[in-house]
């Protein structure tokens, strides 16, 4: 009887003893080993822009513009300018394509070829139609694109304060859906980050 | 004899619900079924959560309030979920968000396609 006891006991205090131990977080800290961690984790190694704001920005616009039924009827969209004017070299093109993906993944809009994606266009259609090495039947016709009913335009903007022990970062980017022929704005949406370290 | 049997299931019992038994006790047994909460909620209760469908998308809303006087540092996700229960997307990122000592948040998500329809809540708790 005072083994049955004694076990029992012993079974509970190890029982007690694993809820009471400290989980981890899903953030990403600096450290001399190697690992593959998640890439969707809090990533606090700086205060510089990262990962986790591109995709928190991402996440933000993307659930906005689904919100707002603006997609209503698949429309064509395509991504102009993306201004960084932060005092860091961030590729903002990176923000658009997360954005694009979801977008295209939702099924709710269309994505046409943007400036930067319209030379390469532009050469397939001259290669097919007037290299002479595909049958006619089979060329994509020039002058058949779609053209974008909308324009994604945004901009990435900081403000930076430090002082002896701190060194505060306050992000903003703003995206703009433009009607094309209008010029009209039709969705307007902002994400501010602030990120605060101690130096 | 029956006494120390009634004792040891007794404190067995508490013990082992002491280690499930993660939800704050302000979290109604509803909004605790569509979160997945990772080890203790340190006096971080859900009061409140608002699911609405707008434009064939979910929208999702949970209050989250921090019942102690310490500020908390809460972790978390929403899990897209489709009919048959399998994920949709590769999941959200991860977000840090404070919560100072007796404070309330808001925290909100917009399903990525209409394909959507439950979704879980996934947070952990730093003291």
């Amino acid at each position: 009887m005072s083994r049955l006891i004694t076990s029992t006991l012993l079974l509970c205090a190890t029982v007690a003893l694993s809820a009471c131990q400290s989980l981890s977080s899903p953030v990403v800290r600096l450290d001399r080993q190697v690992n593959y961690g998640d890439a969707k984790s809090v990533e606090l190694v700086t205060n510089e822009f990262g990962s986790t704001d591109l995709q928190m920005i991402a996440e933000k616009m993307v659930g906005s513009l689904l919100e707002t039924g603006i997609f209503q009827g698949r429309p064509t969209v395509t991504i102009s300018t993306v201004k960084n004017k932060t005092s860091e070299y961030i590729d903002t093109t990176n923000v658009m394509n997360s954005i694009q993906t979801t977008l295209v993944k939702s099924g709710k809009v269309r994505f046409v070829r943007s400036i930067a994606e319209m030379q390469q266009g532009v050469d397939e259609l001259q290669r097919q139609n007037q290299s002479g090495m595909y049958k006619q039947t089979s060329t994509a016709k020039i002058g058949k694109m779609t053209a974008a009913k909308y324009t994604l335009e945004g901009e990435l903007t900081s403000i930076v304060k430090q002082n002896a022990s701190t060194k505060d970062v306050f992000y903003k980017f703003t995206l703009k859906m433009i009607d094309v022929e209008e010029g009209s704005i039709e969705w307007q949406d902002e994400k501010e980050i602030r990120k605060t370290s101690k130096r | 004899m029956i006494f120390a049997k009634k004792l040891i299931v007794a404190l067995a019992s508490t013990l082992a619900l002491a280690a499930h038994a993660q939800h704050d006790a302000g979290t109604p047994v509803a909004v605790a079924a569509k979160v997945a909460l990772r080890g203790d909620a340190n006096g971080v209760r859900i009061s409140e959560m608002r699911v609405v469908r707008r434009n064939d998308i979910l929208i999702v809303q949970a209050d989250l309030a921090n019942s102690g006087n310490s500020d908390r540092t809460v972790f978390y996700r929403f899990r897209w979920l489709d009919n048959i229960g399998s994920q949709v997307g590769d999941g959200e990122s991860w977000k840090q968000m404070g919560l100072l000592g007796q404070a309330q948040q808001t925290v909100k998500s917009v399903a990525p396609s209409s394909v959507v329809t439950d979704f879980r809540l996934e947070m952990n708790v730093e003291r």
